[in-house]
Order: C-alpha cells, then sequence, then structure tokens
C-alpha cells in the first residue's frame, strides 16, 4: 500500500519547519504525526517526508531509528506497551506481557490475526510506584492484576470496534 | 601567526588552526580517527587526547583552536593512560579479525592497538554482533563489527559530495553506518569513504582480497581519466597494479579522486596490453615523401613535442589528424572533479600543435585513404573505453592496403599475413616521464614506474629511432627485448570474498 501524505498533515510538516531554526528540529514532530495517524512510519513514508522537508532521507532516518517511540512495523489497533523493568518485573510485568500475548495469540512485536493487538516489552515508563503497569497507545493503566490488564483490554477493543 | 609549543617543538601557526594540525606541523604523532583535514569537526572518538598548560583536564586536540602561547603536550602518562581507556572503548565491540581483514596493515585502529592495547582483554560480556558483509552498492563493502562509528564517511557523503546517503541508524552498542533502506550507495566519489575510513569498516569490492597492502609498493603520479588530472598513488608490484588513491593536491583535487579515475590502470596490466610487435622484425625507415598521422590527446606533451618537432624538420608533405571523441562533452563539470574532456592532455596537444604551427585536421574514419601513397602512423588512444568509435576505427584500419604502422597499447588482434600493417606497442602514462597540461593549463608530471610490457616504446622514443642512422636495428631490439619474467599470480592471495 503506497503511503500518502494527506493535504492536511503536509501542511502541518510545513508549519513545523517555520517553527524552528533548524529544519532539523521539526523531523520529531512530523515523524509523531505520521505515527498517530498511521500507527507506524514505513520507509516510503520517510521518503515521502524527505521530499516535503527538503532533507536527505539517511537524516530523517538516522532521527526514525534512534528513538524506540517510533514504529517501524506495523501495530495493531492497540498497542500495548508492558513494562517489565525492574520494579515492574518485580510485580509481575514479564508473566503478564506473556499472559497477554498468549490470551491474543500474538507473538511479542507481530499483530494479532484481527489486527488489533500489539504487545512490546518496554523499560521502565516513570510509573514505578504503581508497578506492574501497561501503556495502551498513548494511555497509561497502572497498578494491574493479569485479570484486571485483560478486562482493560477487552473493553478498550468493544470501544474500537463499536 | 600565533606562537605556541606542542611537544617542546616551538611553532608559529595562523589563526584558527586546530591543535591537532599544530601537533602534525610539529611532526608529532597524535592518533586521530574521527577528525580528517578535507571533513568538518565531530570530536567523537576521544584519542586525540592532549594535556594544555594551565588546563586542569584534558582536551581533545581536533576541537581545540590554538592560542596565542599555547602550551599543549601528549606525552604524559596522564594523556597516555586516557588514550590507553579511550582504545579499550573502542575494542569492546569491535571483532579484532585482522587476519581476514583487508585493511590490516594501514589501519589507524591496529596502529593503536600495537602502542595501547591492553592485549588481555578485560570485557567479561560477549562481543555485540552485526552485520558482517554488508554490500553498499556496486562499490563499497561494509563491515559493521569493524566501524568504530568515527563518521568520517557520513560527513563525506554530507559535506563533499553532498549526496547525503549515509547515517548512523540505531543506537548505544547497536548504532550502525547504513544507508537509508539499504540503497546502494551509487555516487560517483564513493570508494572515498573506503580510504577515509580509519578501520577496515568500509572495503572497496576492487581491491578487496586482492593484495595484502605490505606487498605493494606506491608511485606517485596522475590520473589519466580526464583533463582535471587528479594527484594519485598507483598501487603495484611484480604481478601488476592493483589499485589507485588520491594523494592529496592543494591546486587540483585536494583529497579526493573519483570512482572512474580508480579503474584506469587496468589497461596497464600486461594481461590486457599489445604485449609484443607485430611485423616489426624487417620494418623498413619509414621512406614514403607524404606522412598521414593519426592521434589523440592522451599522449604527454614530450611526445607531442618530438613528434612536431620532426614533423617540421623533415621535408615530408604531413597532415595530422586529430582523433577527438564526444567533443560535445568537453566542458562538462560536475563541480566536484570529474570532467567531460576524458582526455588528459587536450591543452597539451593544443598548445604544443600552435607552438610547432601544426594543422590538426579533425578525423572521421578513413574515407579518402586508400588511394594515399604514404605512410600512416595510426596511434591510438590508451583508454579505449572513453573513445565509442574505437573499435570501428581500428576495424577499419585493419582492411586498409596503405604502408601502416599501428601504436597501440590495448591488444589489437592483427592478421599476420597482412605485411603492410606494423604494430608496435606503446607505453602507458604509468611508464613514461613526461607531462599533461589539465583543463586550466597546470602542468601535470608524470612518474614512471616500473615497465609492464617490455617493448613498448613512448612516441618520443619512436621519433629517436627513426631520426637515427640504424633504425633498422634499434626496432629489431625492441622486438626482442625479452619480458622481465612477470610473476604468475601469488598464490597465498584468494581472489573470493563473496558478498
Ligand atoms: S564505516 Fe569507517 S568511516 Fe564510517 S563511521 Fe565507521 S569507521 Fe568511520
Ligand atoms: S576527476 Fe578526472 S582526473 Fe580526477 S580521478 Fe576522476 S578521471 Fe581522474
Ligand atoms: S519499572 Fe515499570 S514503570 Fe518503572
Ligand atoms: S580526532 Fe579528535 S576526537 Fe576524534
Amino acid at each position: 500500500m503506497a503511503f500518502i501524505l494527506k493535504d492536511e498533515d503536509k501542511n502541518f510538516v510545513l508549519e513545523e519547519l517555520k517553527r524552528y531554526e533548524s529544519k532539523y528540529s521539526a523531523i520529531i514532530p512530523s515523524l509523531f504525526r505520521i505515527q498517530k495517524k498511521e500507527g507506524w512510519i514505513s520507509a516510503e513514508a520517510v521518503s515521502v517526508l524527505s521530499e516535503v522537508m527538503g532533507l536527505p532521507e539517511a537524516h530523517i532516518n538516522e532521527v526514525l531509528q534512534f528513538y524506540t517511540m517510533f514504529n517501524k512495523e506495523p501495530v495493531g489497533k492497540l498497542h500495548v506497551q508492558v513494562c517489565t523493568n525492574v520494579s515492574c518485573a518485580m510485580n509481575g510485568g514479564r508473566e503478564l506481557a506473556k499472559k497477554i500475548c498468549q490470551k491474543y495469540q500474538v507473538k511479542e512485536g507481530a499483530v494479532s490475526q484481527d489486527g488489533m493487538i500489539t504487545v512490546t516489552r518496554v523499560e521502565c515508563l516513570g510509573a514505578c510506584d504503581k508497578a506492574p503497569m501497561m501503556q495502551v497507545n498513548d494511555k497509561y493503566w497502572e497498578d494491574l492484576t493479569q485479570e484486571s490488564a485483560i478486562q482493560i483490554l477487552e473493553d478498550l477493543k468493544q470501544k474500537v470496534v463499536g | 601567526m600565533l606562537k605556541c609549543n606542542i611537544n617542546g617543538v616551538d611553532l608559529e601557526v595562523p589563526e584558527g588552526t586546530k591543535l591537532i594540525e599544530a601537533f602534525l606541523k610539529a611532526e608529532q604523532k597524535i592518533a586521530h580517527y574521527c577528525w580528517h583535514p578535507g571533513l568538518s569537526v565531530a570530536g567523537v572518538c576521544r584519542l586525540c587526547m592532549c594535556e594544555i598548560e594551565g588546563n586542569p583536564r584534558l582536551q581533545i586536540a581536533c576541537n581545540t583552536e590554538v592560542q596565542e602561547g599555547m602550551v599543549a603536550s601528549n606525552q604524559s602518562e596522564k594523556v597516555k593512560e586516557t588514550v590507553r581507556w579511550g582504545m579499550d572503548f573502542h575494542l569492546i565491540n569491535h571483532p579484532l579479525d585482522c587476519p581476514i581483514c583487508d585493511q590490516a596493515g594501514e589501519c589507524g585502529l591496529q596502529e593503536q592497538y600495537m602502542e595501547y592495547g591492553q592485549y588481555t582483554p578485560s570485557m567479561a560480556h560477549a562481543k555485540v554482533k552485526k552485520r558482517k558483509v554488508v554490500s553498499l552498492g556496486s562499490k563499497v563493502v561494509l563491515d559493521s563489527e569493524r566501524c568504530i562509528l568515527c563518521s568520517r564517511c557520513v560527513r563525506f557523503t554530507d559535506e563533499v559530495t553532498k549526496t547525503h546517503e549515509l547515517g548512523i541508524f540505531n543506537r548505544g552498542d547497536k548504532s550502525e553506518i547504513g544507508t537509508f533502506h539499504d540503497k546502494p550507495l551509487e555516487n560517483k566519489y564513493a570508494v572515498n569513504t573506503v580510504d577515509i575510513c580509519p578501520v577496515g569498516a568500509l572495503t572497496s569490492k576492487e581491491f578487496r582480497f586482492k593484495q595484502r597492502v605490505w606487498y605493494l609498493k606506491d608511485e606517485k603520479t596522475v590520473c589519466p581519466g580526464c583533463s582535471t588530472g587528479c594527484s594519485v598513488k598507483v598501487y603495484h608490484n611484480q604481478e601488476g597494479l592493483f589499485r589507485v588513491k588520491p594523494e592529496y593536491d592543494a591546486e587540483v583535487n585536494e583529497h579526493w579522486m573519483c570512482d572512474e579515475g580508480r579503474g584506469v590502470f587496468d589497461w596497464v596490466n600486461r594481461q590486457n596490453r599489445q604485449s609484443y610487435s607485430v611485423n616489426a622484425e624487417n620494418m623498413e625507415k619509414p621512406s614514403s615523401s607524404e606522412l598521414k598521422l593519426i592521434l589523440t590527446a592522451q599522449q604527454t606533451v614530450e611526445e607531442y613535442e618530438s613528434l612536431f618537432e620532426y614533423l617540421k624538420s623533415s621535408n615530408k608533405k604531413v597532415e595530422v589528424y586529430y582523433w577527438k571523441n564526444n567533443p560535445d562533452k568537453f566542458d562538462d563539470f560536475d563541480n566536484l572533479l570529474i570532467r567531460g574532456d576524458k582526455n588528459p592532455n587536450t591543452k597539451g596537444l593544443l598548445e604544443t600543435a600552435v607552438k610547432h604551427d601544426i594543422t590538426l585536421n579533425p578525423f572521421s574514419g578513413f574515407d579518402g585513404f586508400e588511394s594515399f601513397e604514404g605512410d600512416i602512423w595510426f596511434i591510438l588512444p590508451e583508454n579505449k573505453a572513453v573513445y565509442p568509435l574505437y573499435e570501428q576505427y581500428v576495424e577499419k584500419a585493419l582492411k586498409l592496403e596503405n604502408n601502416l604502422t599501428i601504436f597501440a597499447v590495448p591488444k589489437v588482434k592483427v592478421d599476420k599475413t597482412k605485411k603492410n600493417i606494423s604494430i608496435l606497442p606503446l607505453k602507458t602514462y604509468f611508464e613514461k616521464d613526461g607531462h599533461f597540461l589539465n583543463f586550466n593549463g597546470l602542468k601535470r608530471q608524470l612518474k614512471p614506474g616500473p615497465l609492464q610490457v617490455s617493448s613498448a616504446l613512448a612516441l618520443n622514443e619512436w621519433v629517436s629511432f627513426v631520426k637515427s642512422d640504424d633504425f633498422g636495428d634499434q626496432v629489431d631490439l625492441l622486438s626482442k627485448r625479452k619480458s622481465e619474467g612477470f610473476r604468475k599470480k601469488n598464490e597465498m592471495t584468494q581472489t573470493g570474498g563473496g558478498l
């Protein structure tokens, strides 16, 4: 599927370019905009951005590859990032990640058959006092148990479908 | 000018000079991987450490400007200790596979290791594995494990070619050099990245695994690839020529050269040459009173000089034809080095012709030559690849019935029974003394290396034969000269290295 940058997004990028002294500063907001719309950032998207921004593909790619917050592969409608750093791990974070994978029949990092779920393990998200926790798309869910986490995901799924 | 003192040596340097340049000027050893005189300062390798009097902390010499009265040194134990540690960090993930690395023998890291290496590794963790053989287009291979992330290659594509293909992707110990989406690195200067890579991370597909560098000698000379005339070094041994690298020349090519120019040595190698003369045994001194001569702008000024002088002083009726390739592209220029005139000496030919009052008639084939009764001298260009009509003209020439002498660097397939045609092997730019005039008239001096084809002659030698009384003997001697017994392929070198 070819990537097309919609006019509104293109305008956003052009506006961002005006905001900074260096064009390079506009790379992160532009990438985020695309990720928000598409869920991930494809190589094609980088090529299109490169043209719109007048920056080399390699330099945009440097930024893209540096940050783990950018998805370089497609993700499900719900991107579930389970923290497995120290505090969360001690409170069952790893098991939680495994459980969610099992429940939705999906390998870590892959997209579930119905296109709904992607589970990734991440490092500390700064909510250690509420361990274990997960981030679903932009939102934090804290003090989880395996059951509550599945419940939350089921509800969210319902919302997305509905 | 600023006065400073480097390792006890007093010197003066212009304002704005970096400390590292002062070290080099004072002929002091200082390690540097990321700094390169032709690129911007990155300051990432942390090896050029030095101590500046009055400054409690060590500084990197590549990013510090010399100040009036500065006293700096890199001799103290403190500096050495720091460099040792820096070195150790570089080696954490470096595979140290020098025995199979093409850079061995001319590697910055290897040299530094000999001096500062800890020898017994103190890392308990396994090294990070990375991509070992990445094909970066048709000319360059990347070994990510060997890369020390100095960023020279990235700065080269950003600052010199401005093609911006390379970048550093991922981060931490997963950082890797690469092109976006593994696109091939196909700019016309790509192999310069191989030259500036301080380690064996970038190697040249053409040269890889062909020779160990310590088996090679080098000769400083000039690239005959186009009218720019870059200063180069040609690397060779008894087996022939193996590679060409640029040589710093402030007036012409600075630190760089084009990739095409690196390939030109190939026609010098024996296996691609006309390596013996044909029908030269009973050759007689050219006696006809008429002479037609066809030449290109690929010979040296010295050759044109002796040739034109002879033509003027002999009482022959002479016509000189100038065979020009792609004249419509002569003025092309890519704003870096490459010029459309693929002859090294167009200016030299034109100026020498004017000096001797020789008219250069445009050459456009042999029509009308059939009825000509005199001698024809056909001097073929050595870089035949840039002459689109080369094969066509040679084929035509070999059918002529006239009294024809062909001077050739590349092989010419002639029917030996055709007694009217003789072929004499010609010397290449690598084998003769002399000079070219480049596009703006700058003198480009050649330096002769070892003769690859022993019976080859330069045109000025030919002229001296023609002028001498014992022409027959001279030519005879030439054809009987035994080749020097070139060594066969070194059985210890591989030719493989698959991708
Ligand atoms: S590939 Fe070579 S030149 Fe490029 S960053 Fe690595 S070590 Fe430096
Ligand atoms: S620019 Fe011309 S002279 Fe320089 S290396 Fe290339 S072909 Fe040779
Ligand atoms: S360890 Fe999980 S949020 Fe900090
Ligand atoms: S040469 Fe100075 S930091 Fe690399």
